[in-house]
């Protein structure tokens, strides 16, 4: 297995550029370029065509000529048209393929046309074909909409498609039909349309046989129920799957980052502390017959297993001195994960029963922003529009000393100056132990809209650290897993890393095109995700601050990150109702999971033992969902990264899962493997074939709907109970 | 051709002095004022977005201009949405524009201050136990979430897990028939033996005592409401059952943990049933079903005192239809018995006054007939009679307001008076009984009823 080397910027006319090739060949300007240039001026167009065909293989000049005719606007519109028609035309088995192409075809057309300053033509080819598009791209035709004048050109979208290629996997018989449809053209459209498959355009061709999701199988399955959606390697900023980095840039190597998703050590005097707490109460209340003492479920789920994946070391992720706080947590959190109500994989094809809590807000007049339930189930605190933040007891009790006389059970925290986007509470755990150190929940987070993220003392009730940094409003702020860290992101595309003991960040992670939406944290505490409206998910490595893995494949504003608590699966959901779940080793997406409906998913938690996932959103439902999947019970979804980079992870996980001999290509790292598109459906024959009316993916479990609230926040507790939170909002459903 | 009409940019560019504007820089200038508002659209989407909302508020408008660094609109802080009106300006040319009503100062100032708005607050419920959605009032009805498609459907999808999700038919079911334990059912079923059972009377008593005291049965109420609601329909031949199930009613009420409240209206029917029924125990001839019109009687009253409070039409609709009963000639002399105990018994003294003296003396010509005739008939018009005796002995105890100018009247002027306000049959045995308070709280009854 040969590693994916960098691609060259590959001619969409070298369809069997080999990494060999690429490497060996200089890139000297072909000198048929010229030969087919001059023909085309002379209008010798057979002979063109014959040269062409003949030269299937070699370059063709980039810049060939394309100014537009002087006479009137270049004729996108008729050609489009014609394009259009031939993808209906075309054969059944290509018919998905080359219909993605009419997609970035028309965006280009059409920026092309305002930026030669032809509005009333550009305005034409959007009215008349827009509406094709509507389903999936939604937002970015939003955007493209009103973008009329050359001027405009510097707006986001314009940009985002301008400055990168729009990269488009392919068959060979597709690629060739299509080539064949553009000789077929006229000489000025074959030249506009050649003009952006070779500016805007970066084609990948790949094998069928070579790869499960182009074959038959896979295409006819897609044809049927994935047309509304690009493939996870198709997109805009020219992302290749399980590459970090989005550009294309030959300079910039495959250099996919082995990761460390182990578990982060414990410190030892912390381990030995807890080990000793632990054999007390084992003591104390000997386990039952069956059950494992609380010592074992420690190490079991503290301590490195063999099997187990290679951790970070203690070194890279400095933490303070353990105290006797994150004792009492950490023995609080064995205990209830060992006396959880245990969710196995499903057994026989039936999911667990899940039992969920649900917290309604009354009277909120759609004011609340964001929710957050602390680690020990005591303290439920809400951000609000209106710049307040206020915290609520969820059994009622008395909250802080009374007011004139009277006790409370919320407190109202006032500082911020705009809206209140997220708020969260700091790690704790529930006191069980008297004796035991008080572990309650001390610490809150909250941003906003003024661009400061304040951090609130929940026995003072005051804000005790105002962090600046952000420019413009601050989307969302997290927690690291074991406190001490956290992750914010904003409006300025940046995402950023802090210590609560400094007011600057210590980190600073910029890369997203668009505002950084959500931000989630790895188990483990050495990685970050970030999410943006770019439509991507990066991952990012606390110790350096580089870009580790990167996710295309969402077509709308991602609402909700977060990773399991096993730290090898990320989950994300954006507004269309679409969850994806990602394998972090290979850097692939392993699952599509559909059913909820538009408006954003708000919240995403997983089950203690990462098979389960609860999801919660504006439909007003709680979804729960089988990640492990039928398919694959017995194998371990994902592939140990071994140390050699995903081509090999993704060769390895190869042969050992579907079974299918597929062997990548090595110009295009398209590997199939446990990270397929559609999992099992070259081995199983199309067992998630369904009918096209059914919106909901066999891998849901089970959906609870509310009574008109939305759900803003579910979350699994350590013992596995959902509490998921949300407003009761009946004046909408009116 | 674009949304923003060229004329609005004439009309803005005459306003600051540009009185010629080139056509194409107006084109061009409202092009540009388009994506200029898209941009600010956008802009405030992502702070709806992020609000979590699907409604965009002016705020969000003025967040996205200080983002823009642009100065905000002032006047359109609102949560309230906009209203907008619309004028035509002429054949297809809607003009629309915000509703802005002129407040007059003064008013706004003596206006009494708006309400408090409620205060935030949660509450909890399970919205799924074990997988299952519980049909309680907090989750929504299965009606409601029928319409949507929440599960998995096609070929393959796996009809294990639609189960488990309880949205299938099973969790339709009533909630109670899951509940009631083996325990519960046993004891119904003893408790209804044992108030049926002829031969042993503490056998009666001890499941009669049990109804009235004992606590946890709440759960039973609605089968207790069902089994005497049965009974009474199926037995009107049988005295001693109706009697039981008029005993068992009373026990339920007197039992201060139960809630009877919900099951008022479909306990009256029954107790209705034994009081102004037709038919009762074996028949014309026999007198012993008057007893248990009398328990049944006294028994309304007891729901009437105790939960017309909760109900405020459980009274007017029984004196409407007790009242029909007694104005109804047809029915036997049984059913009016029982109506002028029933008036007398959810109302007193002035349901009394009102209802059944203005029309005794058409009354009495109807016992008049009976009276005279045969020994059975006339045993049950002279129950009736006692009966009105009864009902009208309630105004004595009511206080009546003394008029002025009353004075002794003779007995015989009293006897006069009386037959002309009563009639002959009554009024002339109360006169007999010479029971002149009576007498006097009728005819001033009356003379008050006629004010």
């Amino acid at each position: 297995m040969i590693p994916q080397p960098a691609a060259p910027p590959v001619n969409p006319y070298a369809p069997y550029a080999y990494v060999e090739d690429i490497e060996e060949e200089p890139k000297s300007p072909p000198f048929s370029a010229s030969v087919i240039d001059y023909l085309a001026k002379k209008g010798y167009h057979r002979t063109e065509a014959t040269l062409r065909a003949e030269s299937a293989n070699q370059e063709i000049p980039k810049d060939a000529d394309l100014k537009p005719t002087p006479a009137g606007p270049p004729r996108f519109f008729e050609f489009y048209s014609r394009l259009r028609a031939w993808t209906d035309d075309v054969l059944d088995t290509y018919k998905a393929e080359v219909k993605r192409l009419l997609w970035p075809i028309f965006v280009y057309s059409y920026l092309e046309l305002v930026k030669q300053f032809y509005p009333k033509e550009a305005a034409r080819l959007f009215q008349k074909f827009s509406e094709d598009f509507k389903k999936e791209h939604e937002y970015d035709l939003r955007g493209l909409q009103f973008i009329t004048l050359p001027e405009h050109g510097e707006d986001k979208v314009a940009k985002l498609y301008r400055e990168n290629r729009y990269r488009l996997s392919l068959t060979h018989h597709a690629f060739t039909a299509f080539m064949g449809f553009l000789e077929s053209l006229p000489d000025a459209g074959f030249k506009m349309f050649l003009g952006i498959v070779q500016n805007n355009l970066d084609l990948r061709e790949v094998d069928r046989a070579a790869d499960d999701r182009f074959s038959f199988a896979a295409v006819i399955q897609r044809s049927k129920e994935d047309q509304d959606m690009p493939a996870e390697d198709e997109g805009i900023p020219g992302h290749r799957p399980g590459n970090a980095i989005s550009s294309t840039d030959p300079n910039v190597g495959n250099n996919l980052a082995n990761l460390k998703l182990g578990k982060l050590p414990m410190e030892k005097d912390l381990e030995e502390d807890v080990r000793g707490d632990l054999m007390d109460l084992d003591l104390e209340v000997p386990p039952k017959a069956g059950q494992e003492s609380l010592v074992q479920a420690h190490e079991r789920l503290n301590i490195k297993q063999e099997d187990e994946d290679e951790g970070p070391s203690r070194a890279e992720i400095p933490f303070p001195p353990s105290t006797a706080r994150d004792v009492a947590i950490e023995v609080q959190k064995v205990r209830e994960v060992r006396d959880r109500l245990k969710i196995d994989s499903r057994t026989g094809g039936v999911g667990p029963g899940l039992s969920v809590v649900m917290y309604t807000f009354h009277n909120t007049h759609d004011g609340i922003n964001c929710m957050d339930i602390s680690g020990d189930s005591n303290l439920v605190a809400a951000g609000f529009y209106a710049s307040i933040i206020r915290v609520w007891t969820l059994d009622g009790s008395a909250l802080g000393p009374e007011v004139g006389g009277q006790k409370q059970n919320s407190r109202r925290l006032i500082g911020h100056s705009g809206p209140v986007f997220s708020v969260a509470f700091a790690p704790a755990a529930y006191r069980a132990d008297p004796n035991a150190a008080d572990s309650h929940s001390k610490w809150l987070l909250s941003c906003g809209g003024d661009g400061t993220i304040r951090l609130w003392n929940l026995e003072a009730f005051a804000c005790i650290v105002i962090y600046r940094g952000h420019v413009g409003p601050v989307w969302d702020v997290k927690w690291g897993p074991f406190g001490h860290y956290f992750a914010s992101c904003g409006a300025d595309k940046t995402a950023r890393v802090w210590l609560t003991d400094k007011i600057r960040q210590v980190r600073l992670l910029a890369g997203h095109d668009d505002d950084v939406d959500c931000v989630a944290w790895h188990p483990n505490s050495t990685y970050v995700f970030t999410a943006s409206s770019d439509k991507t998910v990066r991952m990012w490595s606390v110790t350096n601050g580089n870009a580790v893995r990167m996710f295309t494949g969402h077509t709308a504003m991602i609402t909700s990150l977060a990773c399991s608590r096993n730290g090898k699966l990320l989950a994300s959901a954006d507004e269309t109702g679409l969850i994806l779940i990602w394998d972090l080793g290979p850097g692939r997406l392993l699952k599509k999971l559909r059913g909820h409906g538009k408006g954003g998913i708000w919240s995403l938690t997983w089950s203690t033992e990462s098979t389960v996932l609860v999801s919660g959103g504006q439909d007003c439902t709680v979804r729960a969902w089988d990640v492990t999947g039928p398919a694959k019970e017995a194998a371990p979804p994902t592939a140990k990264p071994d140390g050699t980079g995903a081509a090999g992870a993704a060769g390895k996980s190869d042969g050992t899962n579907a079974g299918n001999a597929a062997v990548p290509t090595p110009n295009i790292s398209l590997a199939s493997g446990s990270a397929g598109g559609a999992p099992g459906v070259g081995a199983t024959g199309g067992h998630k074939k369904r009918g096209k009316e059914a919106g909901v993916s066999n891998d849901q479990i089970s959906a609870f709907l509310t009574k008109h609230s939305h759900v803003y926040l579910t979350k699994f507790t350590n013992m596995n109970l959902v509490l998921a939170a949300g407003a009761y909002l009946p004046e909408q459903y009116k | 051709m674009t949304l923003w009409g060229q004329d609005t940019v004439k009309d803005v560019a005459e306003s600051v002095g540009i009185v010629h504007l080139n056509k194409e820089v107006s084109q061009a200038l409202s092009r540009d004022i388009e994506y200029r508002i898209s941009q600010v659209l956008q802009e405030a989407l992502k702070f709806m977005k992020h609000a979590k909302r699907t409604i965009l508020w002016t705020q969000d408008i003025s967040q996205a201009l200080r983002v823009l660094d642009v100065e905000p609109l002032y006047g359109y802080e609102t949560t309230r949405p906009l209203k907008y009106g619309e004028a035509s300006l002429g054949p297809g040319q809607p003009l629309f524009y915000v509703e802005d009503e002129e407040m007059d100062f003064e008013k706004l100032i003596n206006a009494p201050l708006p309400k408090v708005p409620r205060e935030v607050s949660f509450t909890a419920h399970w919205l799924a136990v074990e997988g299952v959605q519980p049909s309680i009032p907090q989750n929504p009805t299965s009606n409601e979430s029928r319409n949507l498609e929440l599960l998995p459907k096609g070929p393959n999808a796996n009809p294990a897990l639609a189960a488990m999700t309880g949205a299938d038919t099973t969790t339709t079911k009533p909630q109670v028939k899951h509940i009631l334990s083996k325990e519960l059912q046993l004891y119904f079923e003893k408790v209804c033996a044992s108030v049926l059972d002829e031969t042993q009377p503490e056998y009666r008593t001890a499941g009669l005592a049990s109804l009235k005291d004992d606590p946890g049965l709440h759960q039973l109420l609605p089968y207790f409401v069902q089994f005497v609601a049965e009974k009474v329909t199926h037995n009107l031949k049988d005295l001693f059952v109706l009697t039981q199930m008029m005993l068992v009613i009373d026990a339920l009420t007197r039992n201060s943990t139960l809630n009877l409240t919900p099951y008022v209206a479909s306990l009256v029917p029954p107790v209705l049933t034994c009081l102004i029924g037709r038919t009762l125990g074996s028949g014309i001839g026999s007198l012993d079903h008057y007893e248990l019109r009398d328990l049944a009687a006294s028994l309304l009253g007891h729901l009437c005192h105790k939960y017309s409070k909760y109900s405020h039409n459980l009274k007017p609709r029984l004196a409407r239809s007790l009242l029909k009963t007694f104005l109804d000639p047809t029915k036997p002399l049984g059913s009016h018995y029982g109506a002028i105990l029933g008036l007398k018994a959810i109302g007193g003294a002035e349901v009394v006054r009102q209802l059944i003296i203005p029309n005794l003396k058409a009354f009495g010509e109807l016992l008049d007939d009976d009276l005279q005739d045969s020994s059975v008939k006339k045993a049950e018009a002279e129950k009736v009679v006692s009966a009105i005796l009864n009902a009208l002995g309630t105004l004595v105890d009511d206080e009546i307001p003394m008029m002025n100018g009353h004075s002794e009247e003779s007995a015989n002027e009293l006897r006069t008076k009386l037959v002309d306000t009563i009639g002959p049959v009554i009024g002339s045995r109360i006169a007999d009984a010479s029971h002149t308070t009576l007498a006097k709280a009728i005819l001033e009854g009356g003379l008050l009823g006629l004010q």
